[in-house]
């Protein structure tokens, strides 16, 4: 057993490494705690998987009362934090309710929604989620528009398409501090895994909210990660995507029709500095699928009907 | 007290934030753990951190002290590796990497160079690949590289970033040859030569993905780990080799790529704490000189600007 969880580690380590990035990963299956890891107790940088944390501070926060999901929010254009997605790419005042914000948050990673949730639910009480869920390696450090004001200043330039003009020059990547675990919003791929296992299982937060939860993970749009290791119609994959120059994660669960339901977390750096980069962005499906299947082998002597 | 040992404690406990995972990693018993962290507590007069049923967290002098007792467990370990150096009689040794396919004489001349700059420190030359290189200065294996970029460079000091344009080698009887200059798309339907892959995976796959982008896709690649492979393969009429400009071999001929479209990135790089910064410095300088005065490289200036169009899926915290 142990020979066949290395060979299989072994291939993803191989995956990794045809798609130039360093790899680290962790999944589990939700329901019997079985698990496969590489560098999974690894900090690694968060980026937008910060949300995640976020909205189960959010759905705990709405649970107890302490916030109205449905309260209405103003977001004017220039209070908005930069993103490519959603309310952030929006040029006129919008009204939404926090939940639907939240909804927009995950779906599209759109900053904006993000950073209004982020203001209502408050640093403290992510930080207080992050700590009652036991996850002892995971800090979430600052808003969207904190990492955006960071990697200005890191960067020493007025915008973020000046950052990436300038990514091939020598020593500007290491200036970064976004992109160094120790500095910015953090985990670990086990953590990460474990949060999205407590999602589905009901512990994360109420039933109903984890079940609110679970719906917005399922509309995330992109199909270009965790979603491409999975080209069956019968499968549903639910996730969180996270991108920062050389930085692509995805956090999620992977659910067969048979019942098997494995929370996945892959956390990559690429080794080019390039914003394009599909090999890296598939291989986050690839080496997803490769850890599932392992989990989804029947254990020695022990027959199992899943097929 | 046993100060490192109890030092030791602290930052795998500031670390974990948790005092059963700190007591898996140092291998000993949680007991034993609590009891060091509240004696070393009670030497330093402070709380180091605060403890509920829940969480262990740092208290404002335990972030402080964290810093400082991080410093001194590396220089403790620097003792420890100086004088595993010294027994082995490597004291005053530079180890130094360099790529397989620099020619004789320029790591000859680098020597000798290094040589006359720093007498009294000996050099260990060894031929090694950026990814092993990266790998060796970060376990403390090497102290100074020729690295071929782009590499993970995180926590490394670089020279200058040295330019080398590739060009090809096509066999001398290859209607190509008779050209000054080649368009990349011209080799289409050939096969390529390259150094390997696992020897530096970034300079490899921004290769490939310029050359296709310029209307070259081969389809087959040989990996050539050696150069003198590369040779005989176009020797052969098996492939094309891209490489830097080679020196004359029969049979072959070296050919530039119309507007240079490809060009390998070199710098020194070194890890900040060896204590070996001088012999490091001089390295660099001599390693810097010989390749651009003998091996066909040139500074450069500074990168020239990416364009980057954003999309989507791949901007700012997709």
């Amino acid at each position: 057993m142990k020979g066949r969880m290395d060979s299989r580690l072994d291939r993803i380590e191989a995956a990794f490494r045809d798609a130039g990035v360093t790899g680290y990963l962790h999944a589990v299956d939700v329901d019997s705690g079985r698990e496969i890891g590489l560098r999974a107790d690894e900090p690694v940088v968060l980026a937008s998987v910060f949300k995640v944390p976020l909205l189960v501070a959010f759905f705990r926060h709405a649970a107890a009362g302490r916030l109205d999901p449905a309260q209405q929010v103003t977001l004017r254009p220039e209070d908005r934090c930069a993103g490519p997605t959603g309310v952030s790419t929006l040029l006129d005042e919008v009204r939404m309710s926090l939940r639907d914000l939240a909804c927009l948050m995950i779906t599209v990673s759109d900053n904006a929604a993000a950073d209004a949730v982020f203001a209502a639910v408050g640093p403290e009480a992510v930080d207080a989620t992050v700590a009652e869920l036991g996850l002892h390696a995971t800090r979430v450090v600052g808003s969207g528009s904190d990492l955006h004001a960071m990697m200005l200043a890191d960067g020493g330039v007025d915008d973020l398409g000046e950052l990436w003009a300038r990514l091939g020059e020598p020593g500007v990547l290491q200036r970064l501090r976004a992109l160094d675990p120790l500095s910015t919003s953090r985990s670990t791929p086990r953590e990460m895994a474990r949060l999205m296992a407590k999602i589905w299982r009901d512990e994360a937060a109420p039933p109903a909210e984890c079940a609110q939860m679970r719906r917005i993970f399922g509309l995330q749009v992109w199909p270009h990660r965790l979603s491409s290791g999975f080209p069956y119609d019968d499968v549903r994959v639910s996730g969180k995507t996270g991108t920062l120059p050389t930085i692509r994660n995805e956090i999620g669960v992977v659910e067969y029709p048979d019942g098997g339901r494995y929370a996945v977390a892959v956390f990559t750096r690429s080794l080019l500095p390039t914003a394009v980069l599909p090999q890296a962005d598939a291989v986050i499906g690839t080496s997803a699928r490769l850890a599932v299947e392992a989990l989804r082998r029947p254990l020695p002597g022990r027959p199992q009907a899943r097929g | 007290m046993n100060l490192v040992g109890h030092l030791q404690c602290f930052v795998a406990v500031a670390e974990e934030l948790h005092f059963g995972r700190a007591a898996d990693r140092l291998g000993m018993a949680q007991p034993p753990l609590s009891q060091r962290i509240k004696r070393l507590e009670r030497e330093l007069g402070v709380r180091l951190f605060e403890r509920s049923s829940r969480r262990v967290e740092l208290t404002a002098p335990g972030r402080l002290l964290l810093e400082e007792a991080r410093e001194i467990l590396a220089r403790v370990d620097r003792i420890h590796s100086l004088a595993e150096r010294a027994r082995r009689g490597e004291l005053g040794a530079l180890r130094a990497g360099v790529p397989a396919d620099l020619t004789g004489a320029v790591v000859a001349a680098l020597i000798a160079e290094f040589r006359a700059r720093c007498p009294e420190v000996r050099l260990e030359l060894r031929e090694i690949g950026t990814s092993e290189q990266v790998r060796a200065l970060a376990e403390g294996a090497l102290d100074v590289g020729v690295l071929r970029h782009p590499c993970e460079v995180r926590d490394l000091g670089l020279g200058s970033m040295l330019g080398q344009p590739v060009g090809v080698l096509v066999p001398s009887g290859d209607p190509l040859a008779a050209a000054p200059e080649v368009h990349l798309a011209d080799l289409a339907g050939r096969d390529l030569a390259l150094f390997a892959r696992d020897e530096a995976p970034g300079p490899y796959d921004e290769l490939l993905a310029a050359c296709r982008r310029h209307g070259y896709d081969p389809a087959a690649v040989h990996e050539a780990r050696q150069p003198q492979f590369a040779v005989g393969l176009v020797l052969a009429g098996s492939a094309v080799a891209l490489t830097p400009r080679t020196p004359d071999t029969p049979g072959v001929t070296w050919l530039p790529l119309v507007g240079e479209p490809l060009l390998l990135r070199v710098s020194c790089a070194w890890r900040r704490d060896t204590g070996h910064e001088h012999a490091v410095a001089e390295f660099t300088a001599a390693a810097t000189g010989v390749l651009c005065e003998q091996a066909g490289m040139s500074p450069l200036p500074s990168a020239p600007p990416r364009r980057v169009v954003p999309r989507p899926a791949s901007g700012f915290l997709a």
